[in-house]
C-alpha cells in the first residue's frame, strides 16, 4: 500500500520535473543569426536573378541548412560556455517538437527542386505555414513568445494564400522578398527584441 | 516494515501543493511566479502561501525585478531546498524498497 503510494508520489514528482524543464538558452543570436543568413538569401536570389524553381528551390534549402547548423552550433557553444550537457531533456523535446513540420517543408523542397517550376510563391508560404507549425509546436517547451512569432507565420501564410488565389494585390510579389521579409526582417526584428529583453544566463 | 522512513519524510515538502513546487524548481534554475501558478493551475493567493512557507523554511528564495517595466517575481531552489528535496525523494524511494523486499 505505502509502497504503491510512494511510487505513484514518485511519478508525480518525475512528471512535474519533467514539464518544468523548459528550454531556455538564449534565443537572440540564433534569431539574428537565422535572420542575418534569410536577407543574405534573398540578397543572393535578386541579384544572381535566380528565378528557375530548381534555383529558387536549391537556395533556399541550402539557406536552410546555413540556418539550422548555424542554430545548432550557437547553442552547442552556450552549453559548453556554461558547462551544461547540449542534448539535455528540454533540447530533446524541442527538437522532437521542430522535426515533423520541418522534414514535411524540407520533402516538399525536394520534391520541387526535382520537378517543381513556376510555384515558387507557393513554395514560399507553405514553407512560411511549416515553419510556422514548427514554431509553434517547439513553443509548447519553449519561453511564451515562440508561439506568438510561430503563429505570425501561420497566420500570414494562410492570408497570403487568400490574397494570392483571390488576385487581392495588384502589383507582383517576388517569391525571394517575400521569403526575405519572413525569414530575413522578422528573424531579425524577433532577435533584437530578445537581445533587448532576454536574460543574461539561461539553461537547457 | 520498518516505519522509520515514512515518519522522516518532510512534512514542509510533503504537503502536495509544496512538493508540486519543489519539484517544478528542482528542474530548472528559476521559474517566474505566473509560470507556477500557470503549470500547477493554482490560485494567487494558494501560491503564495507556499512559496512564503518554503522561503521560511528556507527551501528557496524569491526574487522580486522588473521586466519589460512590469514586476517580476522569480523562485529558484536554495542549496538547502535542493538537499531537503533529494533527501525526501530518496527517502520515497527506501519505502519502496523495504515494502518490496518483503
Amino acid at each position: 500500500m505505502e509502497s504503491n503510494w510512494a511510487a505513484e508520489q514518485l511519478q508525480t514528482i518525475r512528471t512535474l520535473m519533467e514539464r518544468s524543464a523548459v528550454y531556455r538558452r538564449a534565443l537572440a543570436p540564433i534569431m539574428l543569426f537565422a535572420g542575418l543568413t534569410g536577407l543574405v538569401t534573398m540578397g543572393l536570389g535578386l541579384c544572381l536573378d535566380i528565378n528557375s524553381g530548381r534555383g529558387f528551390c536549391g537556395l533556399w534549402l541550402g539557406a536552410a541548412a546555413v540556418a539550422v547548423t548555424g542554430a545548432f552550433l550557437l547553442a552547442r557553444r552556450q552549453a559548453i560556455k556554461d558547462r551544461e550537457p547540449f542534448w539535455s531533456p528540454p533540447t530533446r523535446r524541442v527538437t522532437q517538437a521542430l522535426l515533423p513540420p520541418l522534414l514535411a517543408g524540407l520533402s516538399l523542397g525536394l520534391l520541387l527542386l526535382v520537378f517543381g517550376h513556376g510555384i515558387e510563391l507557393a513554395a514560399s508560404l507553405i514553407w512560411i505555414l511549416f515553419y510556422g507549425c514548427a514554431l509553434h509546436a517547439a513553443g509548447f517547451f519553449m519561453p511564451r513568445g515562440i508561439k506568438w512569432f510561430g503563429w505570425i507565420f501561420i497566420l500570414s501564410a494562410c492570408g497570403l494564400f487568400y490574397a494570392f488565389m483571390l488576385h487581392w494585390f495588384d502589383f507582383e510579389v517576388n517569391p525571394h522578398e517575400l521569403m526575405g521579409f519572413f525569414f530575413g526582417v522578422l528573424h531579425l526584428a524577433y532577435g533584437a527584441y530578445l537581445y533587448l529583453t532576454e536574460k543574461g544566463k539561461n539553461a537547457a | 516494515m520498518n516505519p522509520e522512513p515514512f515518519l522522516q519524510l518532510d512534512r514542509v515538502i510533503h504537503e502536495k501543493g509544496r512538493l508540486a513546487i519543489m519539484s517544478m524548481l528542482a528542474a530548472s534554475p528559476e521559474l517566474s511566479f505566473t509560470e507556477l501558478r500557470d503549470a500547477l493551475t493554482m490560485t494567487d493567493g494558494n501560491l503564495t502561501t507556499h512559496i512564503r512557507a518554503l522561503q521560511q523554511e528556507g527551501y528557496i528564495s524569491v526574487a522580486k525585478s522588473y521586466q519589460n517595466n512590469r514586476p517580476l517575481t522569480t523562485c529558484s531552489l536554495t542549496p538547502a531546498g535542493r538537499k531537503a528535496f533529494a533527501e525526501y525523494i530518496n527517502l520515497l524511494e527506501q519505502i519502496i524498497r523495504q515494502t518490496r523486499s518483503k
